[in-house]
């Protein structure tokens, strides 16, 4: 079954990483600009962040056939540098036209401060002008009402809630996000958070319509096969398999391509790895390796 | 227009009219440059770029005798910073689109230089863009392009062919590369025919070719 990561930070993990992911099915990923472990202090370190993301990393995926996507903003975390804000939201409007760029992201809460707001808000608009769909992350404190506050600023800046996937969702917050237009992710991790039982039973109760699941993961412990495994724990659960596929291809597949940068037949058509053959012109080989076929 | 530019920029907007609508931005405004570099690979389109044999033939009797581009948005790219040869901030706009343009954009920057006026004037930006880990960037400068034979300083240019060796790509592509033999490369590849030797590695034959064990 080929699988979509739609939210890992793939800069932080390495080349083993992307074997396994590529071994276990995902044929393509979106990483979101996030934070990096520790504050950035220069609007420049932001904008050689966005190019990694549109080049180094997109190149190093392609190296394992896996397809990279991004999507770029300003973090709720770091929207709380008044010394960083203006600059960093002045990159966008060149950086979000890039092409492999399918979504303002991540925005949202962190503390659920009143810059935080203003910088969400400002981000919803880039995401209209840009005609971009946008990647809410959810607070890890006091997250319900962060995700209440959420929905609220995306309604009362009229912008479609088809076009938000509000991310992290748990028991609480899932139902409100259902209950709105928006679309709905899960991140899955080894010892916090959302884990595949969970999951699979939320998947029970509220069905797969407009559920994803992603591995989030980061710098920090998290497993960047848990979208594998969840699809495996909910097919050995007896979840049926065009429910899974809806929730591990088409849903993140559907959500995304709404940037219009994303070639949807090409993703769909996409065949087994097989080394031997080059990705987008790049050789998959490193000098030496031998190449690996995957059937 | 600078003179030299001027009968290039038509034949490169001569091969670009039947293959795309989208017309070059001449604004002076720098941003509406930028984002319409940037856009290119969406509103241009990614075909291949296939050459006619009588566009091959006007190509080279303008002089130049290496692959244009291989795809029209890299072609229009290519043609759009040609066309901005006049302009007084040409330097910072050609460094501007490397600097801030991911893969695509990068390798149309690269390919563009040998059509620029004074590419002297970029020999620090090619010798930059060797430095790169992405395969794709360093073909578009080092592969089917006359610039680091003609441009680049000894030092950079060694260390290019040094590194083509390691990634397996074919000297042949490398440009005017006989004319830059010097003793230093060739000693630079000696010492790693020895260093493969000793490691057991198998050794190609570009390197036995230039480390001067065969001809």
């Amino acid at each position: 079954m080929k699988l979509i990561d739609p939210h890992i930070h793939m800069t932080s993990r390495t080349t083993d990483d992307y074997e396994a992911m590529s071994a276990a099915g995902i044929v393509a990923v979106v990483e979101p600009a996030f934070w990096m472990g520790q504050p950035r202090t220069h609007v420049g370190t932001f904008e050689d962040y966005f190019a990694s993301l549109v080049g180094w990393e997109r190149f190093r995926a392609s190296q394992f056939g896996i397809r990279h996507f991004c999507t770029l903003a300003l973090n709720p975390k770091e929207a709380n540098d008044p010394g960083l804000v203006d600059g960093v939201l002045a990159l966008l409007p060149r950086w979000l036209e890039k092409e492999s760029v399918v979504a303002v992201g991540e925005v949202g809460y962190d503390d659920q401060t009143p810059a935080e707001d203003d910088v969400f808000a400002r981000q919803l608009e880039l995401a209209r002008a840009h005609e971009l769909p946008v990647l809410v992350h959810t607070p890890h404190r006091d997250k319900k009402r962060g995700t209440e506050r959420s929905i609220a600023l995306v309604r009362e800046a009229r912008f479609p809630e088809e076009r938000v996937l509000i991310d992290h969702n748990n028991e609480e917050t899932l139902p409100l996000v259902l209950a709105s237009g928006c679309w709905a992710a899960h991140s899955i991790y080894p010892e916090t958070k959302m884990d595949e039982d969970r999951m699979v039973a939320l998947v029970q109760r509220y069905g797969a319509e407009r559920i994803l699941i992603n591995s989030a993961a980061d710098w920090g412990i998290s497993d960047p096969l848990k979208v594998a495994k969840t699809a495996d724990r909910m097919r050995a659960s007896g979840i049926d398999a065009a429910m899974i596929e809806a929730i591990v291809w088409r849903n993140p597949l559907a959500f995304f391509a709404q940037s219009g940068r994303i070639d949807v037949a090409a993703l769909n058509a996409e065949p087994e790895i097989d080394q031997r053959e080059l990705f987008a012109g790049n050789s998959v080989l490193r000098a030496g390796r031998k190449p690996f076929v995957r059937r | 227009m600078a003179a030299d530019v001027s009968p290039k920029l038509d034949l490169l907007r001569a091969l670009l009219a039947p293959r795309t609508d989208v017309a070059l931005v001449t604004e002076d405004e720098r941003g509406a440059l930028l984002a319409a570099f940037t856009a290119a690979s969406r509103r241009v389109g990614k075909a291949p770029l296939v050459l006619a044999d009588a566009d091959r033939a006007r190509v080279r009797s303008a002089g130049i005798d290496w692959p244009l581009a291989t795809r029209v948005d890299e072609l229009w790219r290519i043609a759009q910073l040609v066309d901005a040869a006049s302009r007084p901030d040409v330097d910072a706009l050609v460094r501007d689109c490397f600097r801030g343009g991911d893969t695509d954009e990068r390798c149309a920057v690269l390919r563009a230089l040998p059509l620029l006026a004074s590419p002297e004037r970029f020999m620090a930006l090619a010798a930059d863009a060797c430095r790169t880990s992405v395969r794709t960037i360093f073909e578009a400068i080092a592969c089917e392009n006359p610039f680091p034979a003609r441009y680049l300083e000894t030092l950079h240019f060694d260390q290019m062919v040094l590194k083509a060796l390691f990634l397996e790509v074919s000297l042949a592509r490398i440009i005017g590369l006989d004319g830059r033999r010097t003793p230093e490369l060739t000693r630079m590849a000696r010492d790693y025919l020895a260093e493969r030797r000793a490691a057991g590695r198998a050794v190609s034959d570009d390197l036995t070719r230039l480390a001067g064990e065969r001809s």
